[in-house]
């Protein structure tokens, strides 16, 4: 089920009302959210609840024994099973295709011909979010670093909170289970900016991402042809804007629908387009994922702990990693790659420069950073090496003579949209949305409220699929 | 903060603001449709899951959707139609799935337009494309897409600015393509004529032409615009061969199941008839394709009542002119006997 649909809408107001209602206790009301999960999970696809269920078995099964087990090769035992089933169904369903195209090139290319069909598999939606989620609860299990969850209830529904279920923020156990064990009841206020927050994110999915920039972004990067440096650019930075919009639409919404029903999660965007430097972007784009890596990955991996070359491998590792996170294709490994770079030549440069940072370096500093961002982006969007190339060429060299597929109303256009998104990064880069609301006049509010609403309405969308329920 | 405020403030000006914006797009003449989306197709897919006997069913492209009425159809058939003629489409990937998917053994009624039975077999062309992703729709649909046609129906049929189609039309009234119609400039080329809406549909996907298309000569000429717009860049050449073959492997099957098959060449007009009788001479195509199938063929040409016919942009009957042609047509199959699970004999 989508946020920006109907039937989310109907549901919503559904399971609210069963919520507030008086008729469950708190328990009635965790397994009422709980069975709100599975619908809302299986209305896109029934069978592939079981995944959920057997990820949540496992992760249950699995905790519960590492809560008592003090030997350590069966610790390690329980926790390779979590990490067996997991990543196995993540190799499967997400990798299964990449990895037997590349077995057959690799076969090719050592002289044996070999062909096979592609298997065809269905993506389960949000895999690699509930993987990771139920992942980290086990892992901090068998570290010692959380208590087991106190009923499979509370594990259950920390799992598949419908919310957050198919395309996060990534919420550890310490931040979510622990909420489940009391009575959360949002307070009127509360509520309230649950569900502004839901009109902003629907806001920047319906009418940033799919109305104003998504348009650009598919006419630029379906093209076959080597572009104009200009719709080079324009695309480029069409989609930038177009991601953020979406997931952090996404995100948003979910945060605002949790709060609705009295319960925290945590942010997982930060103005990240405001970054001065890529350690900074990391630390305000996708959250709860580069902090997932940082946490179960560039740390077990060595982190700084040994020395600078060590740091570097596993800076490298983890971001090459964090790439095929997002999809099975080589192009997402070199967006990684690119990032992994800029992360250690930043480190280089730090040990080398030193810089005071004020406001007016500060924004050209951002706006560098941002720049790097945008080739990055490229990867990220092309289907094809090929097409990531002719772009890069086309944006490099600043080519007149490619091709002109926008209209100059198209590119005014998205960059009113994207300075208008770097500008408002800028300023919020050190505040917070609800900053900002609670030193507005209510009035004022409630007009900006409003416009959102209206605009939200009037674009109406066509159910289009938020970019990140393909991760 | 004052959220309550907000908020009371918020919903009144939002709801006011969406009033407003409906009453603004009425009084410049727009009605609440139907859109003629993948859901409301899927449907209609459904019915052949577990057909009826009664039921006869339509594929081809827009021509016989709109051509042909589906209330007059039933009415003085009595039997039950399904419409599986979709626009911009062959009718070669609806008639591989009735055939390979599922168990219908009634009456399939062909509509032959040269320009798209012809053209190809190619998955990826358009023509082929088109009709396999809203055969593909109906087999892929979750739960959520079927509950939220559901409910966007009402949305529909009460509110004007209310857009739910998977293709937009250059008339549609949301953002996006408010938007769109703001360019002016040709960066990028000479931006294509608008192409405006013309259809007015039913749940059971019974289309006819708008009355504006019918009455406003000038709304009627936006569209043959795009029309000629549309089809005078290189189209590539049929693929007369491939075609013919495909069809007549399929028919063989169908019949064999104990099917029936009838061909409808729907009436065309001006420029279209033109440049279909110039790239689609019928003793080469239609003509070739009745020989060599053997089955019950009717062409507007022949019948004397069809050669006078409102065709406003050329492609398409007026709303009039199509009850005219579904009760002129029925009679003819009538009398021929072609259409053998007829109620009303």
């Amino acid at each position: 089920m989508l946020f920006n649909s109907l039937s989310f809408v109907v549901f919503l107001v559904i399971v609210l009302a069963l919520y507030y209602s008086k008729i469950f206790n708190w328990t009635n009301k965790k397994r009422l959210l709980l069975f709100a999960s599975y619908i809302f999970y299986g209305l896109w696809n029934p069978p592939l609840v079981i995944l959920l269920w057997i990820s949540t078995v496992v992760d249950w099964t699995a905790g519960k024994k590492l809560a008592v087990v003090e030997d350590k090769s069966k610790r390690k035992l329980w926790l390779l099973l979590s990490m067996l089933v997991n990543l196995g169904f993540l190799a499967f369903f997400k990798y299964g295709d990449f990895l037997l195209e590349n077995f057959t090139a690799l076969m090719n290319a050592v002289g044996v011909e070999y062909t096979a069909r592609p298997m065809d598999i269905i993506l389960p939606m949000g895999i690699s979010f509930y993987t990771f989620q139920t992942m980290s609860y086990t892992i901090d299990m068998y570290y010692k670093r959380i208590e087991p969850a106190r009923t499979f209830l509370d594990f259950a529904l920390y799992v598949t909170f419908f919310p957050q279920l198919v395309a996060g923020p990534i919420v550890r156990a310490k931040e979510l289970i622990t909420q489940f064990y009391s009575e959360k009841r949002a307070t009127a206020n509360q509520f309230l900016w649950g569900l502004f927050l839901l009109t902003m994110g629907l806001f920047q999915k319906v009418v940033l991402a799919d109305t104003l920039l998504s348009g650009a972004a598919d006419e630029v990067f379906g093209s076959k042809e080597i572009l104009h440096g200009l719709d080079a650019w324009t695309g480029t930075l069409a989609f930038s804007g177009q991601i953020f919009f979406d997931f952090a639409g996404y995100s948003t919404c979910a945060i605002g629908i949790a709060l609705m029903l009295g319960i925290h999660l945590p942010d997982n965007f930060r103005y990240p387009y405001a970054a001065i430097g890529f350690s900074d972007l990391w630390r305000r784009w996708h959250i709860s994922l580069s902090s997932w890596l940082r946490d179960y990955l560039y740390i077990p991996l060595g982190g700084n702990r040994h020395g600078i070359t060590r740091m570097y491998v596993a800076l490298m590792l983890t971001m090459l990693l964090g790439g095929l996170w997002h999809g099975a294709a080589w192009t997402f490994v070199v967006w990684g790659a690119l990032h992994g770079i800029y992360l250690v030549v930043e480190r280089l440069l730090k040990g080398l420069i030193k810089l005071k940072i004020k406001a007016w370096n500060g924004i050209i500093l951002a706006l560098l950073t941002y720049t790097f961002v945008n080739i990055t982006w490229v990867f990220f969007r092309a289907r094809e090496f090929s097409t990531a190339k002719n772009m890069i060429w086309s944006m490099f060299f600043l080519n007149n003579e490619g091709e002109k597929v926008l209209y100059t109303f198209e590119i005014v256009k998205v960059f009113i949209v994207i300075t208008g998104l770097f500008l408002c990064h800028w300023v919020m880069r050190n505040t917070s949305m609800k900053e900002v609301a609670q030193k507005t006049n209510p009035w004022i509010f409630g007009i900006f409220w409003a416009v959102l609403f209206f605009l939200i309405v009037i674009s109406q969308g066509s159910g289009e699929q938020f970019i990140y329920f393909q991760f | 903060m004052g959220l309550k405020k907000s908020f009371v403030l918020a919903a009144i000006l939002g709801l006011i603001a969406v009033a407003g914006w409906e009453m603004y797009w009425r009084g410049q003449g727009l009605e609440p449709n139907i859109d003629d989306t993948d859901n409301l197709s899927a449907l209609q897919r459904a019915k052949l899951q577990n057909p009826k006997e009664d039921n006869v069913v339509f594929i081809g492209s827009s021509r016989i959707l709109f051509d042909i009425q589906l209330d007059l159809w039933k009415e003085q058939t009595g039997t039950e139609a399904v419409m599986l003629a979709f626009q911009g489409a062959s009718p070669l990937p609806v008639l591989r799935d009735i055939v390979d998917n599922t168990e219908f053994n009634g009456t399939i009624i062909v509509g032959v337009t040269p320009p798209l039975f012809f053209s190809t077999t190619f998955e990826k062309a358009p023509p082929i494309s088109r009709a396999q992703e809203r055969l593909d729709h109906f087999y892929d649909q979750t739960y959520a897409q079927r509950i939220n046609h559901y409910l966007s129906i009402p949305l529909q049929k009460n509110l004007a600015f209310i857009t739910v189609a998977d293709e937009s039309w250059d008339s549609d009234v949301d953002l996006g393509t408010l938007l769109w119609n703001q360019v002016q400039d040709e960066r990028a080329g000479p931006k294509p004529a608008p192409f405006n809406q013309f259809e007015d549909v039913s749940l059971d996907r019974n289309v006819q032409m708008t009355a504006k298309a019918t009455n406003d000569t000038a709304y009627a000429n936006t569209i043959k615009l795009a029309w000629q717009d549309l089809l005078s860049g290189d189209m590539p050449p049929p693929d007369k061969k491939s075609t013919t073959e495909f069809f007549l492997e399929y028919a063989k099957k169908f019949e064999e199941k104990g099917g029936n098959l009838i061909l409808v060449r729907c009436p065309s007009d001006g420029w279209f008839k033109e440049i279909e009788a110039m790239g689609f001479p019928r003793a080469e195509y239609w003509d070739s394709l009745v020989i060599r199938s053997k089955l019950p063929a009717y062409h507007y040409d022949d019948y004397e009542q069809f050669r006078d016919l409102n065709l406003p942009e050329w492609s398409h009957l007026s709303k009039e002119d199509a009850d005219f042609f579904t009760t002129e047509i029925i009679k003819i199959f009538k009398k021929d006997g072609v259409l053998t699970n007829s109620k009303t004999e």
